[in-house]
């Protein structure tokens, strides 16, 4: 997959990248590979950054190069100050997502920024509010040449009505939706 | 007979600014705050042309045309997006996938909006 997923990076500034919750494990940790060795702005939006870490670590990941947003933590505590990652005071906060974003993208210079799991936001939001947050992140001007890879789950725990009408809403806007199975 | 446009827009203003502006040329303007009052209002009236917002809370614009176009009384209605959406190249596909006959970008010259409805329904 590497080759073939860093060629769709290359030639789009954003990807949307449909999941089967089955293999959403697997698939993510081919995709965080493939771009492990850059400088990556990782939006924790289903787990928290410390669960995430663990995780990337257990998996032999080099997240070195990786910032994280962290959107969960703060909610049910107080979260200890590290270098590597803006906590955001909740996931229903999707200017201060915005802002973490433009903050980790400007000053800290990443050039992917990965959001997983974006339909994870419908727990919390109402799915236009999901597709205005997107559509804002893609047409940042000052974020014309970085990457942006929306991962979305197929039929997750939220309805899947919502899931699927989530989909087809970023699909207008993603340069490129690959559904990874 | 005036020609009938719908605007389905959740912003007030807008749907205030499109109004006035196809009125004058002669227009009749029905308005809807979202897609289910516009679906809803397409059970009675059959406009000449349907400009949709993308955006909008409850149904997008996209869902809401999704609909007019599996509806067989309505599936023939001209549609335009008014949006302030930038769309993909995948995403302009899809418009065309769904008979879209245009889309205006918001903000937008009056006159630009004019002529680009007059092209569509003269």
């Amino acid at each position: 997959m590497n080759t073939d997923f860093l060629k769709e990076i290359a030639n789009n500034n954003s990807l949307l990248i449909i999941l089967k919750e089955i293999e959403y494990s697997q698939k993510l940790e081919e995709i965080i590979k493939s771009v492990e060795r850059t400088k990556v702005c990782y939006v924790c939006l289903s787990k928290p950054y410390a669960d995430v870490m663990e995780d990337l670590k257990g998996r032999g990941i080099d997240v070195t190069g990786f910032f994280f947003i962290d959107v969960l933590t703060s909610h049910y505590k107080e979260p200890e100050p590290t270098e590597n990652c803006i906590f955001v005071p909740a996931p229903t906060d999707l200017t201060a997502i915005r802002v973490a974003i433009k903050k980790a993208v400007e000053e800290k210079k990443r050039n992917i920024v990965i959001l997983d799991t974006i339909s994870t936001l419908l727990v919390y939001q109402e799915t236009s509010s999901i597709v205005k947050f997107t559509h804002h992140l893609l047409t940042e001007e000052s974020q014309e040449n970085v990457k942006k890879l929306f991962i979305a789950l197929k039929g997750n725990e939220t309805p899947i009505e919502d899931s699927q009408k989530l989909i087809k809403d970023l699909t207008m806007f993603a340069d490129k939706t690959l559904e990874l199975s | 007979m005036a020609k009938k446009i719908m605007i389905v827009d959740d912003e007030e203003s807008l749907i205030e600014l499109v109004t006035a502006v196809l009125e004058q040329e002669g227009y009749e303007v029905i308005a809807a705050m979202n897609g289910e009052e516009a679906l809803e209002k397409l059970k009675t009236v059959k406009p000449d042309l349907i400009l949709l917002d993308m955006m909008m809370p409850g149904m997008s614009g996209r869902e809401v045309c999704e609909r007019i176009r599996k509806d067989p009384k309505t599936k023939d209605l001209k549609v335009a997006f008014i949006t302030v959406a930038k769309f993909s190249e995948t995403g302009r596909d899809v418009l065309k996938k769904m008979n879209v006959l245009d889309y205006i970008t918001k903000p937008f010259e009056n006159e630009d909006l004019v002529v680009r409805v007059k092209k569509l329904v003269g």
